[in-house]
This record gives structure tokens, C-alpha cells and sequence, in this order.
């Protein structure tokens, strides 16, 4: 009886020692297209905590899309939440937000080529020169000053007022202006901030609408920006969104086009001549820079008939040389998501599935 | 009629002191197996999968929290986010907030997200806990359309003044205080109980998240890193007093309060600066009941109130230059319940006994973001009656009828309705077949109506129907006792609740999802000894498909017919146990297949979660001197020191160790 307890334990003892299988996971393949010279990076947010962002690439030639290629060329996560992604020369740059980091691959082969870290919530980079860059945060009231060659933070830009706990300037989006830079305070703001890039410091800045998301610069120095107008709860306020343009010389508004309130547009974009604008407001909208009318819708969601079940396009880009629209899909959040690829005239070309939360584009 | 109460009281006593004795004295010697076929085959339950958590298992796990107990020794299974951090609730297949918790009859689910963390219940506090599988849940409340978990606290009502204190010191900075008294006699009983416990939890692991460049080489390094901020803090207080002023009178009092702290661990990626990102929660919980039960000649008469309240904070810190660490996100919220019931027994003629309970219950929420200045404040009021009838036919059939019916801030919600049977295979043998068919729904949580921003306050209950149906069966022989059960069950849940990303940018609950979920579950068990040789073996399995067929033209097709995420299809847990003399050896092992982090069942290696194996040891001895019982006991978790997560790239602790020594008297 006793002898027959303690082989019934060695038994199972036996079958219960098979190991899980952690090291598979990290193995690393060469992924990249031999040779392609033209294509677009697909930057898959992911989920929050989930540390599974992604990056995509497709090659507009051949149609072909690689999927998770920063991963499985390097065997390394890309990280947690990433927001953009920017090239120089042949290294691209992604901003991992809730990683405070930013990793740097070659555009090439895909390969890793280092880190910026010390972040706290970058959102996006933006060039000065090859020595200088900026880097916009939400959370740290400031503009992170980079240099890409040495993968350094070597300062700040100081956006601090000690106000309240709003208008503490989140930074987004960052656009040139000679040698002056834009960047809209988004969340829980409504302000325009103009720096320097001589000297890194705030010289203007102008009040806006509510929360403003999106910002470029069109060809006759117009600076369009979308607000998204809050929500309905929203401490600072909650109103219908707007699409401003503003005189970059003057910061003066020169025109305002107001969306219906409950609106929530996104995704502001500029073909490769900046002539004209698109955006995502349920549909995808299209504006000629010197229209007087209203944007127009260009492409139609297919999401309008359940529109009370919620979903959406989530994110948009324009090809700069053949002003082709893609346009994201992030379905559910918690699956890969599906990007759309349209003509210049809005003639489907292609459909292909990326990473979870497809949220940006950077051509290559 | 007199003779037969009071025969109905003694045994109720008796049963509960059994318990209690079987807590205290369990330890290091395996009890006398206490299921009966009585237990097995009682009209109160018919048709009813209910299963009481051993006390050897309670005793085994005492240290741990009910998180752990669950995964380990139940089919519930429990989705943690890492050693002493938030851990959910998955019966049957369904969501957090489909599995009703109660704490002496009191529900403990948050009025906020109507869901409990099992992390923060420790197994110090309890001494019986039970299981409802699925429908077995509408005898205590509606809601649990996975089912529920009861945890109760009973008085010994014997002469004694005993009590046992408990330490334990664990890898990581791991210490755990426990001191737990008693005293009273047949009339008074007064029960205390302290805990502490805390954990640095600064386990080291290989950083897959982050790699440098070797300068020389070019290949990447994944650096060691050190699980920072994840540490966890808990002390508690459960005190009781029960009264027994005459035969037929019970008196109870009990008040649990807890406070703890944590910190929560930032993504492994992170490489932002060390003192931004820091993220805290803590929380102050206080339950406080009251009751009376009264046993006439056939009938028993309760009454219950409570109130409870519970406050959380969760914070987000960044250090901001020139200006110190500034909280990003500051959310303080407070949520009280004050719940009254009064639930009635009659036995009537013909062998039909009657149950009728009205509860009705206050709860208010109130939230708010210090920093963003968002939030709600918000109150509802439930009552919900409920009517059980059940008879036994013959000495092979049993039948129970229930009804339910809740009626939520004036509005009344569908009936909920029960039908089972237990049918007795074979005359004189304890192999029952019990079958159950019903109908369920659940109020959506106040989050679900009024979160800033997303709250839907049109939203519907969630709505269950399910049937389900097995075989129970109990023998010894050769001083073995044997239990095995196999439950089939099959419930469809429609209007279920999930937050989807609206076109607004924010998320949203809806009622979108179905979910199908079937399955079986197969529990056995088998104890006895040998001369001085005691051993148990309790293992069980679990299929579990819960797949999502919900409206595909908000979905795509890709999730459509799908598992749900971090639910595995199958799942195992065997615990063994030896003891000879006062030396024991106890062995837990667990198993879940892989589980699924994308609604569309990606494979691809980075959304998916590999086939989990866990083994655990423990060994112990013990020794009387005297009047004092003093023993120590080994435990090593992850013996095969295992690298694994429970949940994307959140790194688990290998090899580590607790040890405990115990005081009794």
C-alpha cells in the first residue's frame, strides 16, 4: 500500500515535470525585403501595459506586407504603446510612449540600432538638424532636446507655468516654421506653443479651440489645426471641434470651420504637394488648402450604418509622391488591424492586415 | 416538532464545530473525510453543482490569498497580473464580474466595476468556502452567470480559550504575520483574528523587454533587472462575536477591515527616468454585519444587515523637473453599501420545504480624478425576493423549484427561474445525476452606466440561460474514500457588457457580445490512510470554450467564433499530500494550455501566451510539548524554476521559498 503511494507520486512527479517553453519566443529570423526602395512603416500602437506594439512594413511596389518586423528581426518587443515614427537619412526613429524610450532600426534591414532613453511620455521627434532634435511629451511639461547621433537627451525646453492642473502644455505634434517650431498642448489644453530652435525657448504661443490634436503646415505657410472639442464631463470644457487655419506669420486665425459637437476628428494630414488636407471624422474628409467650401468627404467608413456600436477608422497617411491614402483600421483594439489603401481619385488598391491599433504611417 | 429543531440545531452545531475543529487540528494530520451522501444528495441542492473547499486545502493554503486557492484547487480560473497583484476571476468562462463573492452573505463584488480582486483576500480570514457552479448562484443572488464563491466564518461552540500565531519569512522580503484567538463557551464565543503581510517582491529576471548593443560584439543583451516598484502591503482585522442566549437564538457580529498598499510595476520596456511613472494603489476596506437567526419548531427565521464601505486611490507620478514628483493621475473613490435581508425556512406538509428571502441593498459610488477633475456620484437601490421550493420523492429523486426576482432603482428586471433534480443511478449507492436548467441576469456595474468619459446609462442587463447536468459519485473502500464528479454545462449569455473604442476616441461599454460558453469539469478526490500513514490526492480538469459570437459588423470576422481572450480551453490542478507521524510532504501541480491575448486568436508568438506548468512542494513536521503544538513547514513555489507569464511579457518569479512556523495552543 505505502510503496504504491509514493510510485503513484514519483509518476506523477514524472508527467508533471515538462517545462514551458520561454526561449522559443526570442528567436530571431532576417525578415526584410532584399531590395525596396520605396514602402511605408506601419506603427501598431498596441495595448496599454501590454508591451505589444509593433511595427509593420509594406512595400507600395509589390504589395507585400511584413508584419511585427522590429520583433522578429531582433528578438526584441518594440515596447509598450508606440505613438510615431520618424526617418533621417537611413535610420527611423519610434517613440514607445509608456516605454519613455525611443528605438532607433535600420530602415533597410530592420536591424536595431540603439536607443534614446530617459523620456518620460514622448509623443513624437522632430528634426532641427543631425545633431538636434526634439522630442514632444505629455506628461513632463516640456520638450525633451535629443541629439540622434550621439542617442543622447542633452536638455530641455521648459513648458512649466504652475497654473492649475490644465494647461500644463502636453506636447503633440511638432511642425517647422524656418527656424521656429510649432507644437499644439492637446490634452486637457488649448494653446499653440512657438519655439526657437536657436536658443530652445517658447518666444509666442496662442490660445485655440479646445484641445487641439493635429496640426501641419500647408504650402502657403497656413498652419491647419484640428481641435477635438473635449467631451462631455471634460473639466476644461466641452465643445464642437473645429479645423483652424492660422497665419503662421501673425498667429492670427484666418478661418473656422466648426464640426457638429460630439464630433471627434483626427488625423490631420497633408498630401506630398501640401495642397491639400485629409482627416478622419467617421469618414475619411478631404480639403484643397485655398477651398472656401467645406471638406468633403472622400472615403465613406464603412462603419456609418453601426455607428451607435461604435468603431472607426483609427488612423491615416498620405503617400508624399503619389498622394495614395491609407487609411487604418483598429477593429476591436485587441486584434491586428486592417489598413486600406486608396488611389489619390479614392480607388481601393489594396487591403492588408498589420499589428494591434494601427495609429501611424511614415513613408519611407 | 420541539425535539426535531432542536435535533436540527445540534446537528447544525455540531457540523460547524467539526469544521472549525477540522481547521484548527488539520494541519499536519489528514482528517476524517467529512463529505457524506448526505452532502451529495440534499433536496435544498438538487440539481445544484455546489463544492465545499476542503479544510485540508484551507490549511495548506493559509498563508496565500484566495487568488491563489482558486487557480490552484478550483475550475475557477484566475487571471493575475504578477505576485500579489490584481487577480480576476474567469467561471466557466465568463467575465470578472460574472462571479459573485460573499463574505458571510454579504456581497463583497465592488458597486464600481461589480468585479472582486482576489488578491486582496487572504486565506487567514476563512474558514469554510464553497463554490457555486453556474446556476447554483440564484440560491444566494442573481448575477453569477459564471457562478459564486462564498466565504463564511463559523463559531466553535465548545469550552476553549486557544489560538495560534503564524509567521512567515519568504524570498523577496517576504514576511507574513498572522495571530488569531479564541474563547467563549456554549453561550459566547469571541474570535479575533491579525494579519500582516508584505512583500518587496524584488525578484530578479532577464530583461526581454530591453536590450543594449555589446560594444565589441553588436549583439543585443537583454540586461537583469529587478522587479522595482511591485511591492504589496496588507494588515487586517476580523473580528467576531456570536450569542447564543437561548436554544433557538444565534447572535452574530463581525467586522473585517483591511488596508493595503501597493505598487504596481511599470511595463518591462520602460527605460524612461526612474522617478517618472510611478504608479500606487492602496485601499481601506470595512465590512461590518450583523444577524440573527431563530429556529422555530420548522422553521428557521434570519435576519442580516451590513454595511460596507471602500475606499481606493490609485495614483500616477512623474517627476517633473524644478518641480518634485507631480501626480498625472490622482482617482480617489469611495463606495459604501448598506444591505439589509431576511431570509425564512419552513418545513410544510408533505416533505415540501419552503425558502422565501427579501435583500435589499444601498449602494452609492463616488469617483473623481483630482488632476483631470472627472468623475461621478452616483447611488442604486436593488431588492430582490426570492421563493425556493424543494422535495424529496421517494428516497431517489429530489426537486427544487426557485424563482428570483430583482427589481433595480424602481425598475423591475425579468424573472430569473431555476428547475433541478437530483435522481439517485442506484438504489443504496451514492451515484446521483443532477441536472439544471435556468435563466440568470446581470446589472450592469455603475461603471458600465456613468464612467467619465464612456459611461452608457442605456445599457441593458446581461442576460444568461443554461442547463447543465452530471454525475456525482461517493464510496470507500478498504478505509479509502473516494469522490469523483463530471458536470456538463452549456450557458448562452447574450447583451454582454464589454468596452469597445467608439469612434469618439474614448472607450464605451455595450451590449454587443454573445458568448457561448460550454464545457465540463471533472473533479476527484481520494483520502485514507494506512496505520500512521495518512495521504490525499485531490485533482480536477476543466474544458472550458467560451467563444464569442457576438455582431460581426461591428467586429470584422476575425473574432468571431473565437475563444475569449486569456481563457484556456483546458486547465488541470492536482494536489497531494502524505503525512506519517507528524512529518508531511504535500505536492501542487498546475496546468493551463495556452491562452489567446487578441479576440482573434493570433498565434503569432508575441500575442500569445505558451502552455503554463506550475509545481509547487511543501514539507512540514510538528510537535507537541506540552500543551503547545509548534510546527515548521517548507514551501517552494516554481520547483522546476520555470521562466513564465500569466500575462504579456510581465516576467513571474522563479525558485522561491516560504517558510512557516506555527504557534497553537
Amino acid at each position: 500500500m505505502r510503496s504504491g503511494i509514493i510510485y503513484g507520486f514519483v509518476l506523477l512527479s514524472i508527467i508533471a515535470s515538462s517545462c514551458m517553453k520561454d526561449d522559443e519566443l526570442w528567436q530571431r529570423a532576417e525578415v526584410a525585403p532584399a531590395d525596396s526602395p520605396s514602402g511605408v512603416f506601419i506603427v501598431n500602437e498596441g495595448n496599454f501595459m501590454y508591451n505589444n506594439a509593433s511595427l509593420s512594413y509594406y512595400d507600395t511596389e509589390t504589395n507585400e506586407v511584413y508584419n511585427d518586423i522590429f520583433f522578429t528581426t531582433n528578438g526584441l518587443p518594440l515596447g509598450d504603446v508606440a505613438i510615431s515614427m520618424s526617418i533621417r537619412d537611413s535610420l527611423g526613429y519610434v517613440v514607445v510612449n509608456n516605454s519613455g524610450k525611443i528605438n532607433i532600426l535600420d530602415i533597410n534591414n530592420f536591424e536595431y540600432r540603439g536607443k534614446i532613453t530617459g523620456l518620460t511620455s514622448p509623443r513624437y521627434i522632430h528634426f532641427i538638424n543631425d545633431t538636434k532634435a526634439y522630442v514632444s511629451d505629455l506628461y513632463a511639461q516640456a520638450i525633451s532636446i535629443i541629439n540622434p547621433a550621439l542617442m543622447e537627451l542633452t536638455g530641455s525646453i521648459d513648458l512649466r507655468n504652475n497654473a492649475s492642473p490644465y494647461n500644463q502644455h502636453p506636447t503633440e505634434q511638432m511642425v517647422e516654421y524656418g527656424s521656429y517650431v510649432f507644437t499644439n498642448c492637446w490634452s486637457f489644453d488649448n494653446k499653440i506653443m512657438l519655439i526657437d530652435t536657436y536658443d530652445d525657448s517658447v518666444v509666442d504661443s496662442m490660445e485655440v479651440y479646445l484641445q487641439p490634436r493635429s496640426m501641419v503646415m500647408d504650402r502657403y505657410n497656413s498652419l491647419w489645426v484640428l481641435t477635438d472639442g473635449g467631451y462631455e464631463g471634460n473639466p476644461l470644457g466641452y465643445e464642437a471641434p473645429a479645423l483652424m487655419r492660422i497665419d503662421a506669420a501673425t498667429m492670427s486665425t484666418e478661418m473656422v470651420w466648426r464640426f457638429d459637437k460630439g464630433d471627434w476628428p483626427s488625423g490631420l494630414e497633408l498630401n506630398g504637394r501640401r495642397d491639400t488636407l485629409y482627416f478622419i471624422n467617421g469618414d475619411v474628409y478631404r480639403h484643397a488648402v485655398l477651398s472656401e467650401s467645406a471638406p468633403e468627404v472622400f472615403i465613406e467608413s464603412p462603419y456609418n450604418d453601426s455607428a451607435a456600436a461604435g468603431g472607426g477608422f483609427y488612423g491615416l497617411g498620405v503617400d508624399p509622391y503619389s498622394s495614395e491614402v491609407y487609411v487604418a483600421d483598429a477593429i476591436d483594439n485587441v486584434q491586428p488591424g486592417v489598413v486600406y489603401r486608396y488611389s489619390h481619385a479614392a480607388v481601393p488598391v489594396d487591403t492588408f492586415r498589420v499589428g494591434i491599433m494601427p495609429g501611424s504611417f511614415c513613408f519611407k | 416538532m420541539k425535539r426535531k429543531a432542536a435535533l436540527i440545531l445540534l446537528i447544525l452545531t455540531l457540523a460547524a464545530g467539526a469544521r472549525a475543529q477540522g481547521i484548527r487540528d488539520s494541519v499536519f494530520t489528514v482528517p476524517v473525510v467529512k463529505v457524506t451522501a448526505g452532502d451529495m444528495f440534499r433536496p435544498a441542492s438538487a440539481g445544484m453543482k455546489e463544492s465545499r473547499v476542503d479544510s485540508i486545502i484551507i490549511n495548506e493554503k493559509i498563508s496565500s490569498s484566495l487568488s491563489d486557492l482558486l487557480s490552484e484547487n478550483s475550475s475557477i480560473f484566475i487571471k493575475s497580473h504578477g505576485r500579489g497583484a490584481l487577480a480576476t476571476a474567469s467561471f466557466r468562462g465568463t467575465a470578472p464580474s460574472h462571479t459573485q463573492v460573499s463574505w458571510n452573505g454579504i456581497e463583497i463584488n465592488t458597486p464600481m466595476s461589480g468585479m472582486v480582486d482576489f488578491s486582496l483576500i487572504p486565506v487567514y480570514i476563512i474558514d469554510g468556502l464553497s463554490i457555486s457552479h453556474g446556476s447554483a448562484s440564484i440560491a444566494r443572488h442573481s448575477g453569477g452567470l459564471g457562478g459564486s464563491v462564498e466565504i463564511s466564518n463559523e463559531a466553535d461552540w465548545s469550552d476553549t480559550f486557544s489560538g495560534r500565531y503564524m509567521q512567515g519569512i519568504g524570498s523577496y522580503s517576504s514576511f507574513d504575520e498572522y495571530l488569531g484567538i479564541s474563547a467563549g463557551n456554549r453561550k459566547l464565543q469571541v474570535k479575533t483574528r491579525l494579519y500582516h503581510n508584505y512583500s518587496a517582491n524584488d525578484y530578479t529576471f532577464v530583461n526581454r523587454g530591453i536590450a543594449n548593443i555589446d560594444p565589441s560584439g553588436g549583439q543585443l543583451v537583454n540586461p537583469i533587472d529587478t522587479n522595482h516598484n511591485a511591492s504589496y502591503s496588507r494588515y487586517g482585522i476580523l473580528q467576531e462575536i456570536y450569542f447564543r442566549p437561548g436554544s433557538r437564538d444565534i447572535l452574530s457580529l463581525k467586522y473585517w477591515g483591511q488596508d493595503s498598499k501597493r505598487t504596481l510595476p511599470r511595463a518591462t520596456s520602460y527605460e524612461g527616468p526612474d522617478n517618472s511613472n510611478l504608479n500606487s494603489q492602496q485601499s481601506h476596506d470595512h465590512r461590518l454585519t450583523a444577524s440573527w437567526e431563530h429556529y422555530g419548531d420548522s422553521s428557521r427565521l434570519q435576519l442580516r444587515t451590513a454595511y460596507t464601505a471602500k475606499d481606493l486611490d490609485y495614483v500616477l507620478k512623474n517627476n517633473i523637473y524644478g518641480a518634485g514628483l507631480i501626480p498625472v493621475i490622482y482617482s480617489q473613490s469611495s463606495q459604501s453599501g448598506f444591505i439589509n435581508k431576511v431570509s425564512y425556512r419552513l418545513n410544510m406538509k408533505h416533505g415540501i420545504k419552503l425558502e422565501a428571502g427579501l435583500d435589499a441593498g444601498f449602494y452609492n459610488v463616488s469617483t473623481r480624478d483630482t488632476v483631470s477633475g472627472t468623475g461621478y456620484e452616483q447611488s442604486r437601490f436593488e431588492l430582490s425576493s426570492f421563493v425556493g421550493l424543494h422535495r424529496q420523492f421517494a428516497d431517489r429523486l429530489n426537486i427544487r423549484v426557485m424563482m428570483r426576482q430583482d427589481l433595480s432603482d424602481g425598475q423591475l428586471l425579468p424573472l430569473i427561474p431555476y428547475l433541478g433534480f437530483d435522481y439517485r443511478l442506484l438504489r443504496g449507492h451514492d451515484l446521483v445525476l443532477k441536472a439544471n436548467i435556468a435563466r440568470n441576469y446581470r446589472q450592469p456595474s455603475l461603471n458600465d452606466l456613468y464612467w467619465e468619459p464612456g459611461g452608457n446609462p442605456g445599457l441593458e442587463p446581461e442576460k444568461g440561460v443554461s442547463a447543465e447536468a452530471g454525475l456525482e459519485f461517493s464510496g470507500s473502500a478498504a478505509g479509502q474514500k473516494i469522490r469523483a464528479e463530471l458536470t456538463f454545462y452549456r450557458s448562452d449569455i447574450s447583451n454582454w457588457i464589454i468596452w469597445v473604442p467608439s469612434y469618439k476616441g474614448y472607450w464605451e461599454p455595450r451590449n454587443i457580445e454573445r458568448v457561448l460558453s460550454q464545457g465540463l469539469e471533472l473533479n476527484a478526490s481520494l483520502e485514507g490512510s494506512a496505520g500512521r500513514l495518512g495521504y490525499s490526492i485531490n485533482a480536477g480538469y476543466a474544458y472550458t470554450s467560451s467563444v464569442n459570437y457576438g455582431d460581426t459588423g461591428v467586429w470584422g470576422d476575425e473574432s468571431y467564433g473565437k475563444q475569449l481572450v486569456y481563457v484556456p480551453l483546458h486547465s488541470a490542478n492536482v494536489m497531494a499530500r502524505i503525512s506519517y507521524g507528524g512529518f508531511s510532504l504535500g505536492w501542487q501541480y498546475n496546468y493551463y494550455s495556452e491562452r489567446f491575448t487578441t479576440s482573434s486568436n493570433d498565434i503569432s508568438r508575441r500575442d500569445w501566451l505558451y502552455p503554463y506548468f506550475m509545481n509547487d512542494l511543501s514539507a512540514g513536521m510538528e510537535k507537541e510539548i506540552k500543551d503547545l503544538v509548534l510546527s515548521v513547514e517548507l514551501k517552494v513555489y516554481n520547483i522546476f524554476n520555470e521562466t513564465y507569464h500569466s500575462i504579456l511579457y510581465r516576467p513571474m518569479p522563479g525558485r522561491n521559498y516560504m517558510l512557516i512556523l506555527m504557534i497553537k495552543f
